[in-house]
């Protein structure tokens, strides 16, 4: 899919100094901002960017490294989101007992779902996924265990400090942070390995990848389960923070779109690249989402539409690319003065 | 024999694109495959390499029956192909191409980027190139480095000569001496008569998925169906003015 193709060929290491101190820099950005922007609005801001890196990054696993470009993600997201609140609405235990429960049914989920749509390639792949996550969607609708079309609660005031249920943003806002950070460290990992070379030559020609005895059904596969575990954690957190869901909110299409946006605008098969496409597009749709309040719920999908027209025309490998055809132009300059 | 393909056909609906071929490989060989564009040569060269199952037929290789196993099986068992379009993954550099064929053997990181290093050095190309900005010869020459990473026993190339400049073409026939030299058995499917004749020592001919003929070069240039089908008018036109 050429709208995910990136030019960019260095890769993340930890041996020069410049990525070191960027490394730096980017961890004490993060580490600090809830702490220099107190207000609510802002911490606010800060737990959308979280959650929407993490479960960008998520995809990126198979969606961008594998070129896998899945439009059906939410079904991860949604399991994580209704599996904790389920524990919680049935045997009222705290909702976190759900967290890791979530993460093995999404595996195997994955596990189910890769078998028949990994048979195909490119936007067949991407529809198939889409015609799951739908079923799931208006399946879970009509479900009275899962609260069916009104969804499911949380519990409103911290029973324990197990509920994880807090006032203030900011012991979510780290939470988030140290997932991310693990999600990151764990990108890093794959890409380095054997792994992660694999998943670049699949996504550059499944063909080629096969002559050379890569095995591409069984990666495409591990990818998927590594990518849904952590799309689970992500729809985790976020009910954990909220304490509410329903289909559309767990399984809905702009949930699994988001995803792909956030990935492919900074860069899908990057490793920063879903960071910096949550960098530009949550403080984005929340400006719009307060200019123009309810009346302008449709304006995310015209936002939507407009980026991929964008990065499609302009940057089909995302914001990472643009810098690395500009960032040159900088330093001849910078050699001239 | 290390590779002994029987009576391959291949059928696309009523159409045969390979028809009853036959072909023993000894260890140690390096053998040619022409034809005309559309004899049959990349269809029967897919179905030794795996990509392609054979309508009817059987191909043993090392004494395994290959015959329907996946082109990732034949990597495995130590057949490495090129492409006649080189599939250079273009997102990475020459040395991560070579290295995704190198982990097949060598599944650790530094053990495989070695060993790729030692082959790109081999191949004469630079290791941190991107694999975007090779053209087509720099591409064909990645696409052997990325099969040999594989440390194949048989090699297959399709076409991996083509649009050579004749300094490229020295180079790349030496390159081929030297895989050879390494105790690599070839497969070489290629329209330069010059590499033919240089580097092999049989030769079959495909027309209309048949194997028309096959012998030693020498013999196979002279044989009249081969004149007649393949090489054609110009080549006696040469001949006479020779």
């Amino acid at each position: 899919m050429k709208l995910f193709s990136s030019s960019r060929v260095s890769r993340f290491s930890f041996a020069s100094v410049p990525e070191r101190v960027g490394w730096g820099l980017l961890a004490a950005a993060l580490l600090l901002y809830p702490l220099v922007l107190s207000g609510p609005f802002y911490r606010d801001i800060g737990v959308t960017f979280l959650l929407a890196a993490i479960s960008a990054s998520a995809w990126n696993i198979v969606g961008g490294y594998a070129g896998q470009v899945s439009v059906g993600h939410s079904m991860f997201f949604g399991l994580g989101a209704y599996t904790p609140l389920l524990f919680y609405t049935l045997w009222g235990w705290p909702p976190l007992a759900g967290l890791p429960v979530a993460v093995l049914l999404s595996i195997g989920l994955a596990l189910v779902i890769g078998q028949p749509t990994f048979r195909l390639t490119g936007h067949y792949f991407s529809m198939a996924t889409i015609a799951v996550a739908e079923l799931i969607r208006i399946f879970t609708g009509t479900w009275d265990l899962v609260g069916a079309a009104i969804g499911l609660q949380g519990p409103a005031t911290a029973r324990s400090l197990w509920d994880l249920t807090f006032r203030s943003e900011l012991p979510y806002y780290y939470m988030f942070l140290a997932v991310l950070a693990l999600l990151l460290a764990t990108t890093a990992v794959v890409e380095r390995r054997r792994f992660g070379f694999y998943l670049r030559a699949i996504k550059a020609s499944e063909r080629a990848a096969k002559s050379l005895g890569v095995p591409v059904r069984q990666t495409k596969m591990q990818a998927l389960a590594l990518s849904a575990a952590f799309t689970s954690v992500t729809g985790s957190l976020y009910v954990i923070k909220t304490g509410f869901i329903d289909p559309d909110s767990g399984f809905g299409i702009l949930i699994s779109v988001q995803m792909v946006i956030v990935a492919a605008l900074g860069g899908a098969g990057t490793l920063l690249g879903p960071l910096m496409g949550a960098l530009i597009l949550v403080p984005l749709q929340t400006t719009t989402n307060s200019w123009f309040g309810g009346g302008g719920s449709g304006l995310t999908y015209i936002l939507y539409g407009g980026i991929i027209v964008l990065i499609a025309r302009f940057v089909p490998g995302g914001l990472f690319e643009l810098w690395h055809r500009v960032a040159p132009h900088f330093r001849t300059r910078a050699h001239a003065a | 024999m290390l590779l002994e393909a029987t009576n391959v056909s291949k059928a696309f609906d009523e159409f045969f694109a390979v028809r009853d071929a036959d072909l023993s490989v000894a260890e140690g060989e390096i053998i040619g495959l022409i034809g005309p564009n559309g004899a049959g040569k990349s269809t029967f060269f897919n179905c030794l390499a795996g990509e392609t199952v054979p309508t009817a037929g059987r191909i043993v290789f090392a004494g395994t029956d290959m015959t329907r196993a996946s082109s990732e099986t034949h990597a495995r068992a130590g057949i490495g192909r090129t492409f006649q379009v080189p599939d250079t993954f273009v997102d990475m550099t020459v040395l991560d191409n070579v290295m995704v064929g190198a982990f097949l053997r060598h599944p650790h990181r530094n053990d495989a980027r070695d060993h790729a290093r030692r082959i790109v050095e081999l191949t004469g190309l630079r290791p941190d190139q991107p694999g975007r900005s090779l053209g087509t010869p720099g591409r064909k020459r990645l696409g052997i480095a990325r099969a040999l990473a594989t440390e194949p026993r048989l090699l297959l190339l399709d076409e991996s000569l083509a649009g050579l400049t004749p300094g490229e073409l020295r180079d790349a026939i030496a390159l081929i001496r030297r895989i050879h030299d390494m105790g690599v058995t070839l497969v070489i499917v290629e329209h330069i008569m010059e590499v033919i004749m240089t580097l092999t020592k049989r030769v079959l001919v495909f027309n209309q998925g048949h194997v028309i003929a096959s012998g030693t070069p020498e013999a196979v240039v002279n044989d009249a169906a081969v004149i007649e089908a393949y090489l054609g008018r110009r080549h006696r036109e040469r001949e006479h003015r020779g």
